[in-house]
């Protein structure tokens, strides 16, 4: 059983986000970089998967030099080899265009499945492990919490709206975008660290991969929202202040 | 006639052989058990970072707590004092000793004619009463009084060891009541021989090998506090399996005389855990009974259970009442690095806090930007090198309300004392909680970009409200690189003290020691000169280097406390039992953990308060209003 | 080719409101270009949600019906919508941003060599769509170029369905063709999860209680809230620590980390340990009565007062709200 995870390289949760001279983009140049957190549990489910039935576990991260730490991390938990597609431009690319770039380098692969987190914490596209199915022409399911190996497949659970889930069987090789939190994720140890030295990282290009891409979809600029969470008093006696609250949970959190 | 000590006249030569045979199979039985344990000992991996110069302090060490035995006396007055007469006379024997087989060769050097040997023999009979007498009282305190961290069973070897000690000074002591040469004299004269030719291979044998180790554990110690030694090379993850054991660890498991001071004052043995941390040094002994110091057997299996280690609030209460020279926290720590950098402990809690770490910034999962408002609401400058001091936060004081109103009083008497500070921009986590915890990727990491941060601002001073950041700044920090000076809000507030305003009511306060300020830092006055400016001062019955853990320490305050009684309502117990009407703290995690620990304690719970909270409750209030410690808005 | 296409989407049997928002953005995009609105329902038998489409607005409302539409798959939605939109060659695409389009709408929009603008919360002029990033700490704005259809999903919310115009439409049938072999998963009927253990972790709806309710004998006033909001009951550290509730349902750095809709703390200060187990709620309320609670802090709606009489006041309220519908 041969997994491929797409994973991708975020700004850390805690980063100062400032925009930077183009307007369309963050300034970059004093981030922290993390792994994108449901990519985290794709890794998570696919160490899982391997650990139980066997097989390997190849990650692909498409982006700038700086990815080869996220790579290094995902080596550290457990990964055993990787692909960075080396690029500069990510962030121009529409969600086709990254699929595209990821498809082309995972095609030469030929895993038995394919994970990818939801999406991203940063552009929260949410669509690159259902365009990448598409390019690769595999069955696919999104918003998967766990996976099972069946006779003919795979049985994964996905979750729905209100509470709800689903189990869907599918056969392999199969793509499944995997929701945060079905798992327990694995902390980096020490000894991961090193011995994912001796693990192998393939660099390719996008001229390599013969990917060349005119965006359908470009993000034109970006903006900081004007609204800050700000604390709201309800006042009055405390009937007054009970239906104020109700009608908030109604209308403004649609709860009720 | 003064008392003369009698010796034998002639030894026959079946006499003599008879001697010889015996004494070389009294020490080949003790050679036979001694050997191995040397030998293991000496086998296992040398000590990365250990040196044996300078001589100065090892001296000093050996001189107060073998020689002078301060800190058996100090822990344990009487059962100490009786011990330390125990040991001075076995040195003062150590020459009739060896005069006494000689004496059995025909070889004697001590003679009772000459003034010297008379004077010596006086004197060792002084100390052979006090050693009687000491054996006695220690036997009367095992086999009656049975103190509870004795344990429940009778030891019968201790027993007979007291008895071979007591029936060895009696026959030392009846020959000053017999003739010189007569047959009495020959009788104790064997008498005694056989004591100790039966007492010798015993010692190996036995915790007595305490006798033989000990002396030599205290002379090589580390000598620090809780001194975690580097990690050496590639293959090292901390103590792993038999082959990670150093000499040092060897020899301090060998070198346990059971005696339950470690477990008297452990926090977790206290309240129901299962850790107990003379079981952890026996389980390394046993340990390498069975497998020796090569072995790939793990060694958080059979002889030590996983959880233990991680049940250890780091408090070093254990290490610190040590007689024999333990140093049990870089022992468990060691132990948690072990299963922590080869990723077999796993904990719900504890990977919650590795991965808040990994992904951000600080050891409480929050976003950093809780931090820049908090800044920006208590109007703190931003650090750039032109103040005297960078004012680190900390986690508990950057995102814990409570930390931060103590940061924010700190700040105000900082400002009343001119004393010029600032905030760094950007600060995580010291990495106190998985230092302790035994991640040392990520101390690594954290430790690097602090390092890095504070040099490219060019801080030359450290002042923190955090007992745990100052000591790992100051000391942990070493292993990456050069830490700037630190201080604890303690240290700085005692020196200004003449300067600051005494409180004008006198409440009663008790002040309660952190661990990582009295213990780690040897601070344990200048809080209390602070509370005498605040109110009347009060002891609590654990104190200063006998303070009893709140139960966060050691990366606890992020993990569940699922077995036992919670140690913070122990110590929060003993705390509110002094009557005090105000608790005084020195360290936000012992704030927060006895925060509710004391409103579990009824209702007329002492109120709890920081000494800068205690400090600045003095301070003129200022009109302008948006400099006192209004932080509650700032979340 | 012209016209702006809704695709809507049955919950229960009936058009979600969320599709209605759909509509509500279709239209004024369609304004904004002078395009007609269309609106697409699926299935295997789509006679009455077609009725019910037809009343609002929407110029055309197409039945994309086959029997292998009865339940969603993505290969099947998928196939179907691109032989209607390969015929019906629209301007735009408009989806409600559900977990169903985030399903199938990406490879629906790939597979005709376009990209989907996913989760929009405005359109302006141009026309420009904003969409949220970093987690909701930037927007971004995105334009659409090219010749092909422009597809777009967004937000619940976003648009507001309440004030939609009533008329009819005409109702037309578009049979696909789909062979049970191109629809390659094979998923089971929806379940919920078994409500048999407590289960902070996945609760939409909790209610807090903390030190304020001062003794066991007061629980039942927040067991009576948690119930009528169908809400899970937890505490803070002291309530389990003193055995009040049992410790599964502790919230905090010693108990559960939460990130329910909506957080109700009753009578919790909001020490730290607490804070760091519920600080992922998307809404949280805090009903206190000390003003100065750093609860407060984190809170979205506060109401200072004696929770003795504010916590049965709003039980009543939401009863009441309830009873309306």
């Amino acid at each position: 059983m041969k997994i491929v995870v797409a994973i991708k390289q975020v700004p850390e949760r805690d980063a100062q986000v400032r925009i930077d001279s183009t307007g369309k983009w963050i300034e970059e140049t004093d981030l922290q970089w993390a792994l994108n957190e449901s990519d985290a549990y794709a890794l998570e489910e696919a160490l899982q998967f391997k650990e139980q039935h066997g097989g390997e576990v190849v990650v692909v991260s498409a982006g700038p030099e700086r990815v080869g730490s996220t790579i290094r991390e995902a080596l550290a938990k457990g990964a055993d080899r990787a692909i960075h597609t080396d690029c500069n431009d990510l962030g121009e690319r529409d969600a086709l265009g990254v699929a595209r770039l990821l498809a082309a380098a995972i095609r030469t692969e030929q895993p038995d499945l394919v994970l990818t987190g939801l999406q991203s914490d940063d552009l929260g596209y949410g669509q690159t492990g259902v365009i990448l199915a598409e390019l690769l022409g595999l069955p696919h399911a999104s918003l998967i919490l766990h996976v099972e190996k069946s006779e003919e497949g795979i049985t994964v659970r996905r979750e729905l709206e209100e509470g709800w889930f689903q189990n869907i069987e599918l056969p392999l090789p199969a793509a499944l975008t995997i929701q945060s939190g079905g798992n327990k994720l694995r902390y980096a140890t020490l000894m991961g660290i090193k011995r994912a030295k001796t693990k192998d990282v393939r660099r390719l290009t996008a001229a390599e991969l013969a990917v060349a891409d005119e965006p359908a979809v470009t993000l034109e600029r970006i903006a900081m929202p004007q609204k800050q969470k700000s604390t709201q008093i309800l006042s009055g006696t405390p009937q007054e202040a009970a239906a104020a609250l109700v009608e908030k949970l109604k209308f403004e959190v649609r709860v009720l | 006639m003064p008392l003369t000590l009698a010796e034998p006249a002639h030894f026959s030569v079946v006499e003599k052989l008879a001697f010889a045979v015996l004494g070389i199979a009294s020490g080949a039985l003790f050679w036979r058990r001694f050997g191995p344990i040397l030998h293991k000992i000496l086998e296992s991996k040398r000590d990365p970072g250990f040196r044996l110069f300078p001589l100065g302090r090892r001296i000093r060490d050996f001189t107060w707590e073998v020689l002078c035995q301060a800190k058996v006396i100090r822990e344990r007055p009487l059962p100490g004092l009786a011990h330390a007469f125990v040991f001075w006379g076995f040195c003062a024997f150590a020459l009739v000793t060896l005069n006494h087989c000689a004496v059995g060769l025909g070889v004697g050097f001590l003679s009772s004619e000459g003034w010297f040997s008379r004077l010596y023999f006086y004197l060792a009979g002084a100390f052979a009463i006090a050693c009687a007498v000491g054996i006695l009282g220690l036997f009367v305190r095992r086999f009656l009084v049975r103190p509870s961290w004795l344990g429940a069973k009778l030891s019968w070897e201790s027993g007979f060891i007291a008895f071979l000690i007591f029936f060895l000074m009696v026959t030392y002591l009846a020959a000053f009541f017999v003739p010189a040469a007569s047959h009495e004299a020959a009788l104790l004269w064997w008498l005694h021989t056989l004591a100790l030719l039966v007492f010798l291979p015993i010692i190996p044998h036995t915790k007595h090998l305490h006798l033989v180790l000990s002396p030599a554990t205290v002379f090589l110690s580390r000598g620090g506090f809780s001194d975690i030694p580097p990690l050496a090379g590639d293959e090292d993850f901390g103590l792993v399996a038999g082959a990670d054991l150093t000499r040092l660890v060897s020899l301090q498991a060998y070198s346990c005389v059971e005696c339950g001071r470690c477990t008297e004052h452990c926090p977790a043995a206290n309240t129901g855990k299962i850790l107990n941390p003379k079981e952890i040094i026996l389980g390394l002994r046993g340990y390498l009974n069975e497998f020796g110091p090569k072995s790939a057997e793990p060694l958080l299996s059979k002889h030590i259970a996983l959880e233990a280690p991680f049940q250890c609030t780091t408090c070093g209460a254990c290490e610190f009442q040590c007689p024999v020279g333990i140093e049990h926290l870089p022992i468990l720590v060691g132990l948690r690095r072990g299963a922590v950098n080869t990723g077999i402990w796993e904990d719900d809690h504890g990977a919650k806090l590795f991965l808040a770490l990994e992904r951000g910034s600080n050891a409480l999962g929050m976003q950093a930007t809780e931090r820049d408002k908090f800044i920006q609401k208590q109007d703190f400058p931003i650090f750039d090198g032109t103040q005297e001091y960078c004012l680190w936060l900390g986690c508990m004081g950057a995102y814990d309300p409570k930390g931060r109103e103590i940061v924010a009083d700190f700040a105000r008497v900082m400002t009343y004392l001119g004393t010029t500070f600032g905030v760094l921009r950007k600060e995580k986590c010291t990495g106190d909680p998985v230092r302790r915890l035994g991640n040392d990727l990520l101390f690594q990491q954290l430790t690097e970009a602090n390092l890095d941060a504070l040099a490219q601002n060019n801080v030359k001073k450290i002042v923190s409200i955090c007992p745990h950041c100052v000591r790992t700044i100051q000391e942990d920090w070493k292993e990456y690189g050069l830490p700037p000076e630190v201080e604890h809000h303690s240290e700085f507030m005692a020196r200004h003290l003449s300067r600051l305003p005494k409180a004008a009511q006198q409440e009663t306060i008790v002040f309660h020691d952190p661990c990582y300020l009295g213990r780690y830092r040897d601070v344990y006055e200048e809080p209390r000169d602070i509370i005498k400016g605040a109110g009347h001062l009060v002891e609590a019955p654990r104190s200063r280097e006998r303070s009893f853990c709140c139960g966060a320490g050691g990366g606890l305050a992020f993990l569940s406390e699922e077995t036992g009684e919670r140690v913070s309502h122990v110590r929060a117990n003993e705390l509110a039992g002094t009557g005090a009407q105000i608790v005084g703290t020195a360290c936000p995690f012992c704030n927060s953990m006895l925060r509710d620990a004391l409103t579990a304690t009824g209702t007329s719970a002492p109120q709890l308060l920081d000494i800068a909270q205690l400090t600045a409750r003095a301070l003129p209030r200022l009109d302008s209003g948006n400099a006192t410690s209004d932080v509650r808005e700032s979340y | 080719m012209s016209g702006v296409w809704v695709i809507l989407e049955a919950r229960d049997s009936r058009i979600g409101r969320i599709s209605w928002e759909a509509v509500v953005a279709g239209q004024q995009l369609g304004a904004m270009l002078g395009q007609p609105v269309y609106g697409v329902v699926l299935g295997a038998n789509t006679e009455s949600l077609a009725a019910e489409a037809a009343t609002r607005s929407l110029g055309r409302v197409l039945r994309v019906e086959h029997p292998l539409l009865e339940n969603y798959t993505s290969d099947g939605y998928t196939h179907a919508l691109e032989q209607l939109l390969r015929v019906e060659e629209p301007d735009y695409v408009v989806f409600p941003h559900t977990y169903q389009v985030r399903d199938f709408a990406p490879a629906l929009a790939a597979r005709l060599g376009q990209t989907l603008i996913g989760d929009v919360t405005s359109i302006a002029a141009g026309p420009a769509f904003t969409r949220q990033l970093m987690q909701g700490r930037l927007t971004g704005t995105y334009r659409h170029h090219g010749h092909g259809t422009c597809f777009l999903s967004v937000q619940s919310g976003a648009f507001r369905a309440d004030a939609m115009e009533s008329d009819a439409a005409s109702i037309e049938t578009f049979v696909p063709t789909l062979e049970a072999t191109q629809i390659r998963t094979r998923p089971s009927a929806p379940f919920r999860a078994s409500a048999q253990t407590v289960d902070l972790g996945s609760a939409s709806l909790i209610v807090s209680v903390g030190r304020g309710i001062k003794g066991a004998e007061n629980l039942p006033l927040v067991q009576e809230l948690a119930t009528v909001l169908g809400a899970e009951l937890a505490a803070s550290r002291p309530i389990c620590d003193n055995g009040w509730l049992p410790m599964e349902r502790q919230v905090g750095s010693s108990g559960q980390t939460v990130a329910p809709k909506v957080y109700i703390a009753v009578g919790i200060s909001g020490a730290i340990q607490h804070l760091v187990g519920m600080k992922g709620s998307q809404c949280i309320v805090a009903i206190n009565k000390d003003p100065e609670a750093p609860i407060f802090e984190v809170a979205d709606y506060g109401i200072v007062g004696d929770l003795f009489e504010v916590v049965p006041a709003l039980a009543a309220a939401v009863k009441a709200s309830k009873q309306q519908g």
